[in-house]
């Protein structure tokens, strides 16, 4: 398994994973007109064609023995530069008064624009027949979350100062967002999921038009509303851990539909940025033993023919990474090159 | 007979008893000793100040029940409403929200903290003795403050307003308060408007939230309630919108209850007020006529009393002499008259302030 750029012929595959994705996953429409406008502005930012701020990396994993795609990531470069980009800041406003002998806070949802020019992880999306248990040595999972941590780092001065991820909010069992119920729905004369769908096509100008702009007292909010701010949806509980781990946090930011969290962090601070590094590539002739769990993430340090894949050791004392000769040609490199390696085990 | 004339130390017991009689209680008329007799010697330093234009003057007045020796109502002017402090209300407005890609328009309804009322002059602090609700009594103390702003016009400013006490459900509480001030205060809506009466209301409004609220989130029962007077004042209201006041855009903070509006020239009371001389006349020989409002020309005596609009062929008015007394006016004399009665609905119909004011 391995990660590679989105390429012109993913379309019939990425259409599959679309399909598969479902409502709820909006950054994936089953459109093929769509999907291949995606992959085309993807491939141009792999090859640095667009501007830094615009750029969306697509990624993909597939299975590069039967060329099946397996899932997908991406990192946008700056978020909210061609279209506006909204969260709701949960912020404190004090109600005091000394004669009155009182002392409240109110938590209260500021409309903001804050994140403009972050850079953003998104878009993760694994397969069902690339999951579970039988497929958790693989750990596909991590693999695509974690790759775009060693993108970023290798390619550092492509992105900005921070790095954020929008986190899925609640939803009741009958999927409804009690948030989007109680605040939303009273602005916005769709659903919540014809909402969500615009937004994940890139339409966001109704938010701006319709969207309250004056900040909401959360008192005014039912109690099932407020329950919502700041919260995953259970499915997204793993992916947030693994974010956290990393050492993004909630700052007060949530979606302004779903009242899910964005986590967030100044990507110099993130661990795996922080933790890998680049080796010289050696190359050792013999057969392959694929580790039981894998813990060493390799990547390459070129972008328009970006690979990264689980290695089976890590980087010896002097810093040289041996690699099996399946490995290499997985990754697409020669001895003498050099791969930026990631010790997903490594605390702190 | 009844007479208006402004209040005395010695009223201050009378005053007390109609602050506990106001329904529902006043914040403005706070049955507190202190306060009620700071507000009489407010308003007595009011009456003997030279004004040339409106300021923190409260007026004070009282009806008189001259054959049982009796207090039995009050009402009071504030000159300027926010004089000394900010005057705060709500005001409603509509937001469009409108989005070209979902061809969609919204209109959004918000309620905005406000001080544009104020500027305004103030009818405030009513309070009648409940035997004497609906008689002509009861016009009398309401619109008398009318006559005496006719009087003494540089006093006061061009637009009056008039809060109305707002909508209580059947177990007294205010829907709106406890869908909005509650929040923010954790306190019983009466607690409150207690306190705001005997401390100040403006020490509270600062710590209401003082951005918009959106009506969307307030519960069904609270949007209801804006705009909304108390029933006990459904009668009031209808008097002054045939006065010539209109409803505003404004609420109380507290409970939403409305606040109505009029521009003294617009005002049945002030277009109709006219002086004429008096001519004392006894008063089985007094001709039957519309009840007016008759008030003398005095400042600190000002009196004011209903009588027959009786005028003579040369425009005097036949008063007589106990009225005459009353009024301190002697035969020669001009006092100012004006119609008790109102039109009936359809000759003035009552607007909607749109802001024009």
């Amino acid at each position: 398994m391995r990660i590679r750029p989105i390429a012109e012929g993913d379309l019939d595959e990425l259409q599959k994973i679309a399909r598969e994705t479902g409502v709820g996953f909006t950054s994936l429409p089953d459109n093929r007109e769509f999907l291949a406008a995606k992959i085309a502005a993807a491939v141009a930012a792999f090859e640095q064609r667009t501007p830094a701020d615009r750029r969306n990396y697509f990624f993909v994993l597939e299975d590069e023995e039967s060329g099946e795609l397996a899932g997908c990531c991406a990192i946008e470069g700056q978020v909210g530069r061609e279209v506006p980009f909204y969260h709701y800041r949960l912020g404190t406003l004090a109600h005091s008064s000394v004669q009155l002998d009182l002392h409240r806070t109110i938590d209260t949802l500021f409309l903001s624009s804050d994140h403009t020019g972050d850079a953003e992880v998104a878009s993760l999306f694994l397969r069902p027949g690339f999951r579970g248990k039988e497929r958790a040595h693989q750990r596909n999972g991590a693999l695509l979350s974690m790759v775009r941590w060693l993108f970023m780092a290798e390619f550092r001065d492509q992105f900005p100062d921070k790095v954020l991820a929008e986190m899925r909010g609640v939803f009741d069992e009958r999927g409804k967002s009690p948030f989007w119920e109680c605040l939303g729905s009273h602005f916005f004369p769709l659903d919540f999921d014809e909402a969500d769908r615009l937004t994940g096509l890139g339409q966001k100008s109704f938010i701006g038009e319709l969207m309250p702009k004056f900040p909401i007292y959360t008192p005014f909010l039912s109690d099932e509303a407020r329950a919502c701010i700041g919260q995953v949806h259970h499915d997204t509980r793993p992916a947030l851990a693994m974010l956290k781990k990393e050492g993004l946090r909630w700052e007060g930011y949530i979606d302004i539909f779903d009242g899910g969290p964005t986590v967030e962090a100044y990507i110099d601070d993130v661990r795996a940025v922080r933790k890998s590094h680049c080796c010289r590539v050696e190359i050792r002739s013999g057969s392959d033993t694929p580790p039981a769990r894998p813990r060493w993430l390799a990547a390459s340090t070129t972008m328009a023919e970006f690979r990264a894949a689980w290695v089976a050791c890590g980087p010896d004392e002097e810093g040289t990474l041996t690699l099996s000769e399946t490995e290499a040609q997985r990754l697409g490199v020669a001895a003498g090159d050099s791969l930026r390696v990631l010790d997903t085990e490594e605390t702190s | 007979m009844m007479v208006v004339r402004p209040v005395r130390p010695a009223d201050l017991p009378a005053l007390e008893r109609l602050a506990g009689l106001a329904t529902p209680s006043l914040t403005n008329l706070p049955a507190h000793r202190d306060r009620l007799e700071e507000r009489i010697a407010r308003s007595r330093q009011s009456f003997g100040r030279e004004v040339d234009f409106p300021g923190d003057e409260h007026y004070t007045f009282v009806l008189e029940d001259l054959e049982r020796d009796e207090v039995v109502g009050t009402a009071t002017l504030r000159a300027e409403a926010g004089a000394r402090e900010a005057y705060y209300t709500y005001r409603q407005e509509t937001l469009i929200h409108a989005s070209q890609q979902l061809n969609v328009r919204r209109e959004v309804q918000t309620l905005s903290l406000s001080h544009e009322v104020s500027e305004t002059t103030q009818l405030c602090a009513l309070s009648l003795d409940p035997r004497y609700r609906g008689t002509s009594a009861e016009s009398l103390l309401r619109r008398s403050r009318l006559m005496f702003i006719a009087q003494y016009p540089e006093r006061f400013a061009e637009v009056l307003a008039m809060a109305f006490p707002g909508y209580l459900d059947e177990q007294g509480e205010s829907p709106f308060w406890n869908s909005v001030g509650r929040h923010f205060f954790v306190r019983d809506y009466h607690d409150i408007n207690y306190l705001a009466g005997v401390r100040s209301k403006s020490f509270i409004a600062e710590v209401m939230p003082q951005f918009p609220l959106y009506l969307a989130l307030l519960t069904p029962q609270a949007r209801a309630a804006i705009g909304r007077e108390h029933p006990a004042h459904e009668a009031a209201m209808a008097e002054m919108l045939a006065e010539g006041f209109m409803r505003s855009r404004h609420v109380d903070l507290f409970d939403a209850g409305p606040v109505i509006k009029g521009e003294r020239n617009r005002l049945h009371t002030f277009r109709h007020a006219a002086w004429h001389p008096v001519r004392v006349r006894p008063a089985h020989a007094l001709p039957d006529a519309e009840p007016a409002m008759v008030a003398n020309q005095r400042l600190a005596d000002f009196r004011c009393v209903v009588a027959r609009y009786a005028l003579s062929p040369t425009g005097q008015l036949m008063l007589s002499p106990e009225h005459a007394e009353l009024l301190g006016a002697e035969e020669g004399r001009a006092v100012l008259a004006a119609p008790l009665t109102l039109p009936s609905n359809g000759e003035e119909e009552a607007g909607f302030d749109e802001g024009e004011l």
